[in-house]
């Protein structure tokens, strides 16, 4: 009997564990159900969506169509995206003359313009415009003899390091960008604009874990903003600090947005996810130049198709000074920089 | 109930059980593990604005834990050595402590990484099938990959062995002890690949450098002891589980000479910013002397240095080795900590200035990121302790598969 | 029950309630939209200058471009120049009559636009039709005799001195740009009669090298297609230079744009303005 008992009391303990289990998995449910997306099925269908390119035309137009659907209730205004292929036959370059650029960051502000960056908390800029002093000039003839080691000591042995050492005259290793004077070109400092360099062997496509980032068929890097997952492998790899984060949700007013956009150039961006500069490809594969070459008050951007032999960009190149930024890495940009 | 039912559920019974200094050091890693899940609620929600991280520093707090980690879990699989050394059957029952204590460290070190990717709800585009698998161009597929292999490969060598244990059934020695040492080699691996993927960015002068592998591996071999070493005498002081002294010592040997070659990678790195003194070396030279006013790593850098060089000579001494209740304990925390503050002062932030534009900066962490790594720590630490806890009863033979008297309940005959 | 058991089955608790607790809010994480875009209600710039700040002026329309609600332009709200624009071509006309040559500088400039320049000669609101020929007609101010340099006794807004002329440091005069019968045209050293729409054709025939440059794209700057042979605004000469005071600056200094923001957590930028950028 006494082993029934055991054997009774051993069962509902049994259903007694059931019962406890059985409860805290609804609940468990519940809360998760309870909190589940907002009614936004647009949200929720946009995160299953898969990488742009191994979409199927019908599964782009759902997404195009979502997309716009998101965007014009989001900033009350019509918003178009367009799916535009790159252009046949073209491989964009840009080339910028240094000799002419007086870093009044009009190209920079364009580019914000066009191009629907978050404002503030963060604001992202896609250019940065670099001001390296001319130098400072104290080479003096008093500093001859001082140095290291003292030539007193070492008679006519000589210095090792001579007195006029520790000078920076064009150092472009340590940049200004801060600079706001009243006036520019300020008259001991050279600018120098970086972007997007659109590099051919880019090392931001190399590193990305999951192929958001990849250089398409005329050139340009470009980003699948719903399929990166913002672990930032590719703004460590690029040389030229061109790629932006959206550190949080982007704050972008609804009057400063531009419409206009391209699936994979100027959409407004969400939280965590990379961003850069696309050489403006929602106007480039329309025909139309970049926002930053329109904008530059001296001229001193130039756009086009390398494989154009006639176009401006072929031209600088055959008869200018003409030089990559950071060529060692050996990155082959189609972002040029010349002088003339 | 079957059997592996009953070993997980006296697993852990067990292992939720025990002294009041004991569930004071869980209530306490409790705390911490509350505040963050607020903070990480803030963190989902509003971003990683809420960190200190920048587009000029893109790298914040927790993948400096992450790499930190990493060493630990690499080196946690060198306690295993000493059991096929010396043959010694008591020996085999540390190796399982040491995956242990690789599992608890590799699981935080990936919820770390969990904290630094902008958008977790999208690492299901890492999955091959599912999403797009970048390999192998991507150095962080190669680390993901090595990663989970390496949690699998513990996770089944350490448990497989427990439950044997628990049910009183021995280990066959082919299959298992391949799988051991598939772990010991994998182990160092996943630190040579987590060193590639810092590396692997030319752009980042300090990192792109051959000495990188060694300097991590070398780092492993100091800190990931010396947790164990730590973790070691708290076992012995606690419960009944025997660790000899020739292991301790082994440990203690084994922290003496990575600590050397730690400190030549350290020489080495030191040349070329005092010799040539070239742009490559600015940003060691901005960690160490600081710049025109920025020199907020500046004493942390000479800290650490202290820390190590002076641990590498206290450790030379055999008295200090073998001090087991004293110095040995305050050594092996000095060197933890100081491992665990280099990653971020003085490898991470100062290793982005210069920045290819030639731009200087300093990160400052924000209260979220600092809640969010301890909460982190506090989940790593409460897995450890109590895994650890779990797994010395079953090896002291307090927890055993007995037959109950329920399980034959179906099999007696209802009385009339 | 004994303490040991009460214990476990509390941290039980305790642990679950953090699970479900912490998968509750994950998942109304990602159910938040962001925040709300503050709604800053600024006018926008309306008087735009664009690459000279005395030499062109356009007014922001709304509109211009009804597919999208472009405006023609949008300007910076510190300095007024035009950072961007709706449609490139607004206000422009067709380039002109211009040479053809048969070398790289080759351009077919039937798809040329230029902003004409021409609506600039206004001076004290005179006839928008007349131009300078109101004054300038050999009654009002007689014809000039030579083209020797001298005094001006109005226009010192344009030329502060016209002794000192700051054009080829006294190479040049007044009239030998200007056409001294018609100030309404600018004239060449043939005495051809140039447009104020195309002063490329005269200062091209002293700046060589930028008129050769210019044509081909390199110097000064077009906007509009990309493509060769596609329509493009050429910007002209006078648009970016002032030809009245280019010695004292090429180009005239502008102010700039707003500096970036500083890296969360920086203060200052002092660290870039030091003396020392050795690294």
């Amino acid at each position: 009997m006494s082993e029934d008992k055991k054997g009774m009391e051993a069962q509902e303990l049994d259903d007694a564990r059931r019962e406890f289990l059985k409860h805290m998995g609804i609940a468990a449910g519940a809360v998760a159900l309870a909190s589940a997306p907002d009614a936004e099925a647009a949200v929720f269908q946009e995160w299953f969506q898969t990488h742009y390119e191994l979409m199927s035309e019908q599964e782009k137009q759902e997404a195009i169509a979502r997309l716009e659907t998101r965007y014009s209730e989001e900033f009350g205004k019509k918003t178009t995206v367009s799916n535009a292929p790159a252009l046949p036959g073209v491989l964009f370059g840009y080339a910028l003359n240094i000799q002419k650029c007086i870093g009044c960051r009009t190209c920079v502000h364009a580019c914000v313009q066009e191009n629907n960056q978050s404002r503030y908390d963060p604001e992202i800029q896609w250019i940065k415009v670099l001001k390296m002093e001319k130098g400072n000039f104290s080479f003096s003839p008093d500093k001859l003899d001082k140095g290291y080691p003292e030539s007193e000591r070492l008679g006519d042995y000589g210095l090792q390091v001579g007195g006029n050492a520790y000078n920076s005259v064009g150092v472009s290793s340590e940049t200004e960008r801060y600079y706001e004077p009243e006036t520019v070109p300020e008259d001991d400092s050279f600018y120098m604009p970086v972007q997007c360099h659109q590099c051919e062997k880019p090392p931001c496509v190399k590193v990305c874990p999951v192929r958001a980032t990849f250089r398409d068929p005329s050139g340009v890097v470009v980003i699948d903003y719903n399929w990166c997952i913002g672990c930032r492998m590719c703004q460590l790899a690029c040389p030229y600090e061109a790629r932006r984060f959206n550190w949080g949700e982007p704050n972008l007013p609804k009057e400063e947005m531009n419409p206009k956009t391209h699936y994979y150039g100027n959409r407004p961006r969400m939280k965590g996810v990379m961003e850069k500069c696309t050489f403006c490809l929602q106007r480039t594969r329309e025909g139309r130049n970049p926002a930053c070459m329109e904008a530059c008050p001296v001229g001193a951007r130039k756009f086009g198709n390398l494989l154009d032999p006639q176009s401006e960009i072929r031209l600088i190149l055959a008869t200018k000074k003409v030089f990559r930024y950071k060529e060692e890495f050996n990155t082959y940009p189609k972002f040029f920089y010349f002088m003339d | 109930m079957n059997k592996l039912t009953a070993f997980i559920v006296d697993f852990w019974s067990y292992a939720l059980k025990g002294s009041p200094k004991y569930y004071a050091w869980l209530g306490f890693l409790s705390l911490f593990m509350l505040v963050g899940v607020y903070t990480t609620y803030r963190q989902l929600t509003e971003g990683m604005i809420l960190t200190g991280a920048t587009d000029e520093i893109t790298w914040e707090l927790y993948i400096s834990n992450f790499i930190f980690t990493a060493h630990i879990a690499a080196a946690a699989i060198l306690v295993v050595i000493p059991a096929f050394m010396y043959q010694h059957k008591g020996m085999k029952d540390l190796a399982v402590l040491g995956e242990i204590i690789a599992l608890g460290f590799v699981s935080t070190g990936i919820l770390f990484v969990v904290y630094h990717v902008g958008r977790p709800d999208r690492l299901w585009h890492m999955i091959p099938g599912l999403g797009y698998f970048n390999f192998p161009n991507s150095m962080l597929d190669f680390d993901v990959i090595v990663l989970n292999v390496y949690l699998i490969i513990n996770l089944v060598a350490a448990y497989f062995l427990l439950y044997r244990r628990y049910v009183d059934r021995p280990v066959h020695g082919f299959f298992y002890r391949y799988l051991i040492w598939l772990a010991v080699l994998w182990g160092p691996l996943i630190h040579i690949i987590t060193s590639a993927v810092l590396a692997s960015n030319a752009r980042m002068y300090s990192w792109a450098s051959a000495v990188l592998p060694f300097a991590f591996l070398s780092m492993a071999g100091a800190s990931g002891p010396a947790i164990i070493i730590i973790v070691f005498l708290i076992i012995r002081k606690y419960t009944k589980l025997q660790i000899d002294n020739t292991v301790i010592d082994l440990l203690s040997q084994i922290i003496l000479w990575s600590l050397l070659v730690l400190s030549l990678v350290f020489a080495a790195e030191f040349f070329t910013v005092l010799y040539p003194s070239t742009h490559h070396a600015a940003s060691l030279k901005f960690n160490m002397f600081g710049h025109n006013g920025l020199d907020m790593y500046v004493p942390w850098f000479w800290l650490i240095m202290a820390a190590i060089f002076g641990s590498f000579a206290a450790l030379l001494f055999p008295k200090i080795r073998k001090s087991y209740d004293l110095y040995l304990p305050i050594i092996c925390v000095i060197v933890f900590l100081a491992v665990l503050i280099e990653k971020p002062v003085i490898l991470v932030f100062p290793a982005f200035s210069p920045s290819p534009l030639g731009e200087y900066t300093q990160y400052y962490p924000t209260f979220i990121e600092y809640a969010n790594v301890l909460a982190v720590w506090a989940f790593g630490f409460m897995t450890l302790t109590v895994t650890l806890k779990g797994a010395v009863g079953i090896l002291t033979g307090e927890v055993k598969y007995i037959e109950k008297a329920a399980d034959t309940v179906e099999d007696a005959v209802p009385a009339k | 029950m004994n303490f040991q058991n009460k214990s476990s089955k509390l941290a039980l608790i305790v642990m679950w309630g953090l699970l479900i607790t912490g998968l509750g809010k994950y998942g109304i994480a990602f159910s938040v939209e962001g925040e709300e875009a503050k709604a800053q209600a600024v006018q926008p710039v309306m008087d735009c200058h664009e690459s000279r700040v005395n030499g062109t002026s356009v007014t922001r329309v709304e509109g211009v471009v009804p597919q999208y609600g472009y405006p023609n332009i949008k300007c910076s709200k510190k300095t007024g120049i035009v950072l961007w624009y709706g449609d490139p071509y607004d206000g422009t006309i067709p380039m002109g009559q211009m040479p053809a040559f048969d070398d790289d500088t080759k351009v077919d400039f039937v798809n040329a636009v230029v902003k004409p320049r021409e609506p600039q000669l206004m001076y004290f609101n005179m006839d928008p039709d007349k131009h300078c020929a109101v004054c300038h007609n050999g009654e009002t101010v007689p014809f000039p005799k030579n083209k020797k340099p001298r005094l001006l006794a109005m226009h010192q807004d344009v030329v502060e001195d016209s002794l000192q002329l700051q054009h080829g440091r006294g190479a040049i005069w007044c009239l030998d740009c200007h056409s001294a019968k018609n100030r309404n045209k600018l004239i060449d050293h043939q005495g051809s009669e140039i447009s104020f729409n195309q002063p490329q054709k005269l200062c091209g025939k002293c700046h060589g090298e930028v008129y050769i440059d210019w044509r081909r794209g390199i110097h000064g700057k077009r906007s509009g297609a990309w493509a060769t042979g596609g329509k493009k605004r050429w910007w002209v000469c006078t648009e970016c230079h002032n030809p009245h005071t280019v010695q004292k600056h090429r180009f005239e200094p502008i102010t700039p744009q707003p500096a970036p923001a500083l890296p969360r957590g920086m203060k200052n930028a002092d660290h870039e303005r030091s003396e020392k950028h050795v690294p």
